[in-house]
């Protein structure tokens, strides 16, 4: 057994991240918006790390902060020891060897005038670490690997579909051997038969090379079915981390509750009533007071109102960050406040 | 059945490109009964969203209906003229889009938009359409509705968007609902709304609703029955149970075992191999052979038929037998 140092590949500390919104002409930051306002966590050796929520809870940006792609507005990113958020532009470019990123949308990250030969050799020739024959062998090696055939090097993305240029994508990621990769919304766009072909490679090589994934993503069946563990964020916080299974089974924030509640389940036999929370997600410009959850969440007390609730270790491996955790047995009905119970 | 509302049979529909017609559409046939909710499913280039479009009468420019019938009571929609289609458009037929952003219009407030749907078919006045416009964004759950008559599309969020489209639909009393993946590009939390908003629409009115979808979980929250598509045809229709309990066609097996499921994980999802084929370059037979596990010679040359396996439930396949 590893100690925890040695397991941890990645640490958040205290992870800031706000833009400044400018007003006229000599810009004039009016106000702030707090895209991300205070992570904590850790990312182990070779697994997959989940961060579910949805649009405006901060998770792209995390992500970017990450890769070292944004500066941090406070706070630090540790990447085997190395704090990403304190590197020069130099020592980044070296750390990006080892930090890749396959985004959701791969028509639109992979450049339509290079043929697929040239976009997963790219980051070989950028890098001085292959040319000539070599690369052209290292290439066809990586389409081997991510299932794409020898005859297509020399075609461009537009004459892939979707689930292809998304295979496109991954072979480009994995072609410096990266340590860790970024998934941000790796399969959002994909249809569900693609996407199934998609996280049963991304698995696979998961296994073969040893990687590390941090997988971003609002479709939760995908990421229960990739992470070993998931966070989930809102409005710039982490309010609930642990093992998938702990955390689909037992959630302990009503925020986590709601979400995975939310999630149509495709067997008709299990059709219910939503437990919907009210209202809609607030602007992360003006976040509410104390506990971000508080306007929506049906246990919210006065406590809630003013008090930021600590994030913190509450029971083993499982983090919250909550003034009223679902500790109880029943924590299948909420409170009726004006939303629709189980029926 | 006599309470039918929709029948469509043999709806062919193509589309004028620079290399000649391409059909996405291969004789779909299906009906919607009165109060019925039917999905259709199908992943991209199925030619659900295209359906859908044809039975609007809103096509794109260079696309066509040209060969089969829809018939909605009992007047043949074919056969109507761009304005009587207008009238029947919002009067007896409303439709919802994914993205309500680009349905309503960015200039005017939804007040202004709610009003004119009333006052051109209900042949109300301003008065009246206001008080009544205000009424239909209650009735989808939006706060505060006096002041947000006021607003313009873009000052609200997506459900917000969302809710107003559903409200304009229905202000009319349509008796036919199509809803092409009306949640596709909402927050999960605000799909569960819209989905109970519809759900409750479905058991408070007699409406019927089509609702064009690739995801089976939003079909089994909702369906009463589904049809599934693929390149351009219908694989198989049955009772939404029926469907999920004993899918006939391997295209929807295929389909209902490689979403990865919340409660049950596994450790490998099932895929189904290669990609959805190009319109205009269809494989032989079956068009779905060359991604089928049980295809074999004969499914390369036979086009099969939709055979009834019994009274509700039709599949496009020689392999599977019963």
């Amino acid at each position: 057994m590893q100690s925890t140092e040695e397991r941890v590949i990645m640490e958040v500390i205290d992870l800031k991240k706000h833009f400044d919104l400018t007003k006229g002409f000599i810009k004039k930051t009016h106000s702030k918006i707090k895209a991300v306002d205070g992570l904590n966590f850790q990312v182990y050796k070779g697994e997959t790390l989940g961060i579910v929520g949805e649009s405006g809870c901060g998770k792209s940006t995390t992500g970017q902060l990450m890769l070292g792609l944004l500066d941090a507005t406070e706070g630090h990113i540790y990447f085997q020891n190395e704090d990403i958020s304190a590197m020069s532009q130099e020592e980044l470019r070296k750390a990006r060897r080892d930090l890749q990123v396959i985004f959701q949308d791969p028509y639109s990250s992979l450049n339509p005038r290079m043929t697929v030969e040239q976009i997963i050799g790219e980051p070989l020739v950028v890098h001085g670490l292959a040319s000539g024959k070599e690369l052209k062998e290292q290439v066809r090696e990586l389409m081997k690997l991510v299932g794409l055939r020898e005859h297509q090097m020399k075609l461009y993305p537009h004459e892939f579909s979707g689930g292809q240029r998304q295979r496109i994508g991954i072979a480009r990621a994995l072609a410096l051997k990266p340590k860790v990769i970024v998934c941000d919304e790796a399969v959002s766009a994909l249809d569900v038969s693609i996407q199934a072909q998609i996280l049963n490679l991304l698995k696979k090589l998961q296994k073969e090379m040893n990687l590390t994934y941090i997988f971003i993503a609002h479709g939760l069946p995908a990421v229960r079915h990739i992470s070993d563990r998931i966070g989930v964020m809102y409005l710039g916080k982490m309010v609930e981390l642990a093992d998938r299974n702990e955390l689909f089974e037992h959630p302990l924030h009503p925020y986590t509750y709601a979400l995975l509640d939310s999630v149509p389940i495709p067997d008709p036999k299990l059709r219910k009533e939503h437990q919907l929370i009210k209202g809609e997600i607030p602007s992360p410009i003006n976040p509410p007071s104390g506990c971000p959850f508080h306007p929506r969440c049906p246990f919210a007390t006065e406590k809630c109102k003013i008090e930021v609730p600590e994030y913190r270790e509450i029971l083993p491996n499982h983090f919250v960050a909550c003034h009223y955790p679902l500790l109880q047995e029943d924590t299948n009905v909420l409170p009726d406040s004006g939303i629709s119970k189980v029926k | 059945m006599n309470n039918e509302l929709l029948k469509v049979d043999d709806l062919k529909v193509r589309f004028k490109t620079d290399e000649g017609y391409v059909s996405t559409v291969n004789g779909v046939s299906f009906s919607v009964e009165q109060g019925e909710t039917l999905a259709i499913v199908g992943e991209s280039g199925s030619g659900k969203s295209v359906t859908s479009l044809a039975l609007m009468g809103i096509l794109p420019a260079n696309g066509e209906i040209y060969e089969g019938a829809i018939t909605f009571e009992d007047k043949d929609l074919r056969s109507l003229s761009k304005k009587e289609y207008r009238k029947m458009r919002g009067d007896d037929i409303a439709m919802i889009f994914q993205e309500p952003m680009t349905a309503l219009n960015p200039v005017f407030t939804i007040g202004y938009q709610l009003r004119e749907t009333l006052i051109v078919h209900n042949n109300m006045n301003k008065e009246q359409a206001h008080k009544k416009g205000i009424e239909m964004l209650e009735t989808v759950g939006i706060p505060d509705s006096d002041r947000v008559m006021g607003r313009f599309p873009h000052q609200l969020s997506g459900g917000m968007r969302q809710r107003v489209m559903i409200a304009m639909a229905l202000s009319c009393n349509p008796k036919l609902l199509i809803a092409d993946e009306p949640t596709t590009a909402l927050d999960v939390t605000i799909q569960a709304q819209i989905l109970t908003l519809l759900r409750n629409l479905k058991k408070n009115s007699n409406t019927s609703i089509i609702i064009i979808t690739h995801d089976l979980g939003v079909v089994a929250e909702l369906a009463d029955r589904v049809v599934v598509m693929y390149a351009g045809e219908v694989v198989e229709v049955a009772p939404i149970q029926e469907l999920f309990d004993n899918p006939r066609h391997p295209y929807t097996r295929g389909l209902i075992s490689s979403i990865p499921k919340i409660h049950d994980v596994v450790d490998e999802l099932y895929s189904i191999e290669g990609t959805v084929p190009n319109p205009s370059n269809m494989p032989t037979g079956c068009k779905f052979h060359p991604r089928c596990p049980l295809a074999d010679i004969e499914c390369t040359k036979v086009h099969p038929e939709l055979e009834y396996i019994s009274e509700k439930h039709a599949k496009r396949c020689i392999k599977v037998k019963g």
